[in-house]
């Protein structure tokens, strides 16, 4: 039963745990639309792609990161600077490659900290995103500006009859699809967080790890462009919270910390269930403050469910 | 040739904090020569008493090669026990001993969902911090709470010796804290487990034991460090706490404590002066809030890369 039970889990899959996150979502899904009449209208299902698109753009980039065994703590204060940089009033052909220069070199930076210097992934990326907040309150000590306009009309109307958002989170989710588990780059991923011998099967160690880093920080920044979009100015605090959630959301799809398991679909599916319980909640009028107190239970009984070797980090 | 690499060996041995605490103490004494005096620095430090405490707790779990993230929570969750005016006529020992409690089973709950369930240690104290957050927003309800009674802010105020109450309450804890890590079983315990987790394992140490104490000791710091921050600012707040946490991190790591490294309490004992004195001199120099968050970053950024390169060397 258990060996059955283990496999119908996925405990020994390299893909992680997510069949339970999948179970609950839709759980989730079917509790809500019988209990409120908004949940599965077309406009409110609309709501909360547009919601969660910022949190899987971030999430796809923090869990290449982890599956390497590193963390990137920074994403949250890149998305906060894509925002600030973006409501400079300078021309989007100026601005937009600022933004990915930027997120390169935030990235890069992580990347040597880690590789070449061997700094713990959390120290690395905790004191960037100090450096990186730091950075951002001078381009934009307080929320305000405009964004330009090119950069609205990509995140609102339509193409094809099909919304923007929609589009974004599609784009991001095959892009990701064909890096993590469709390339040589991904399955060198896996190789390299599943054990510390991947160097001697002739892995680059260094320059994957590097790449990875520079990725989920391009990731957080595409997110920044979206949100940008969305609010039509600059705030240099509205990356703060995406950090954790996106460490959550990851963790939530049966990502392990520890590297080398977890795949793209658990981490799509971990954030669609942190958005579908906060919109859940705001259409059953639950207080926000009780909805952080059930994200961290959630967050809690799903790692715990997670079997590990290791103690610790 | 062997001897300048012993001497530079001595050299790396000093925790980073000893040094980047010269540095700014010459600093300081080369532009406002009257601020080095006992009481005025006494009262610099006085602020990073809480920030002190807590990194004596946060000392042990990185070097047990874990870390925690809940110190925020529980100090929130203490201070609105206290202004919150809940426990108005309770006797002052039994709020005490229940603040304690607090931090106590929050520590406990953090150690045996890391030590005992093998859960991510980052996931878990980010997981309770969430929860203890927002738990005391949703009884504050978005009304700040009352005051502080009255005898927390006199004790806060006490000086003996022209040295403030909680700056010699904080040495006197750290000199436990280091007395019992080099004397106590438990100590050299979590030693082996910050040099090599598996070979502690096989050496017969307790390893899910002296995790588990580890945050529970590391709890029971936050709530200390919460008493002392209630009484300083003296009202509840429901906003503080996330920049404590990640100072804390900050402060050990440039004690020279990284993350299955020895626990040493005097390193990251200076790394937390460290921060009162940068404070001062960045405020004496004018430098604004985000100039204040690129030096903090490239500071510890620094002293860890310091250590990445010297056990490379090592190894």
């Amino acid at each position: 039963m258990s060996q059955l039970s283990r496999m119908f889990l996925g405990a020994n899959s390299r893909d992680g745990l997510w069949t339970v996150p999948l179970i609950v979502a839709l759980a989730c899904c079917a509790g809500l639309a019988f209990s409120t009449a908004e949940f599965a209208s077309s406009q409110n299902i609309l709501n909360l792609i547009a919601q969660a698109a910022p949190l899987i753009l971030v999430s796809i980039g923090q869990m290449i990161v982890i599956l390497v065994r590193g963390l990137d703590l920074s994403v949250g204060s890149v998305v906060s600077l894509t925002t600030g940089i973006l409501s400079l009033n300078v021309p989007v052909y100026v601005s937009v490659p600022a933004v990915m220069l930027a997120a390169v070199a935030i990235g890069l930076l992580n990347g040597i900290s880690v590789t070449t210097f061997r700094v713990h992934p959390i120290i690395a990326t905790l004191s960037m995103m100090g450096i990186v907040q730091g950075v951002t309150m001078f381009v934009r000590p307080s929320a305000g500006g405009t964004v330009p306009p090119e950069i609205l009309a990509l995140v609102s109307g339509r193409l094809f009859g099909i919304y923007m958002p929609v589009i974004w989170v599609i784009v991001a989710i095959l892009v990701a699809w064909k890096v993590v588990h469709g390339s040589r780059f991904g399955l060198h991923l896996f190789a390299i967080g599943g054990g510390e011998t991947a160097g001697t099967f002739g892995i680059a160690e260094q320059r994957n790890v590097l790449a990875a880093y520079v990725l989920s920080s391009c990731f957080a920044a595409v997110a920044g462009i979206f949100l940008a979009g969305r609010i039509v100015s600059g705030d240099p605090n509205i990356g703060t919270q995406y950090a954790v959630d996106s460490i959550t959301a990851v963790a939530l799809g049966g990502t392990q910390l520890a590297g080398g398991i977890g795949s793209l679909h658990g981490t799509v599916i971990g954030c669609a269930l942190l958005a579908i319980i906060a919109n859940g909640m705001n259409l059953l009028n639950v207080s926000a403050f009780i909805q952080t107190i059930v994200k961290g239970l959630i967050l809690l009984a799903v790692i715990s469910l997670q079997p590990r070797k290791t103690i610790g980090l | 040739m062997k001897r300048l690499s012993n001497l530079s060996r001595v050299a790396l041995r000093i925790p980073p904090s000893y040094i980047v605490f010269a540095v700014l103490l010459v600093t300081l004494w080369v532009m406002r020569p009257n601020l080095i005096d006992v009481a005025i620095l006494g009262t610099f430090a006085r602020q990073v008493v809480p920030l002190g405490i807590v990194v004596l707790g946060q000392l042990l779990v990185i070097s047990s090669r874990s870390i925690d993230l809940s110190a925020g929570g529980v100090i929130l969750l203490v201070n609105y026990l206290i202004s919150s005016g809940l426990l108005y006529d309770w006797p002052v020992c039994l709020i005490i001993l229940l603040c304690l409690g607090v931090g106590l089973s929050v520590g406990l709950a953090n150690g045996l969902l890391v030590g005992k369930r093998r859960a991510s240690a980052v996931i878990v104290t980010l997981a309770l911090n969430i929860i203890l957050i927002g738990l005391v927003e949703y009884l504050a309800n978005g009304k700040p709470p009352g005051d502080v009674p009255k005898y927390f802010r006199e004790l806060y105020n006490l000086r003996f010796w022209s040295l403030p109450a909680p700056v010699i309450f904080w040495i006197a804890l750290a000199g436990l804290m280091s007395a019992f890590l080099g004397r106590s079983v438990f100590g050299r315990f979590v030693w082996s487990i910050g040099s090599n987790p598996i070979s502690a394992h096989f050496s017969g140490v307790p390893v899910e034991r002296t995790v588990v104490l580890a945050h529970t000791i590391c709890g029971l710091m936050s709530a200390v460090a919460a008493l002392v921050q209630t009484s300083s600012i003296a009202v509840g707040s429901v906003r503080f706490g996330p920049e404590l946490v990640m100072n804390s991190i900050a402060a050990t790591i440039l004690g020279g404590v990284v993350f299955g490294r020895p626990a040493l309490v005097w390193g990251p004992f200076v790394g937390v002066l460290c921060f009162a004195l940068l404070f001062v001199v960045m405020t004496t120099m004018g430098v604004q809030e985000p100039r204040k968050l690129i030096a903090q970053g490239l500071i510890i950024l620094l002293a860890a890369i310091f250590y990445g390169v010297r056990s490379k060397s090592n190894s």
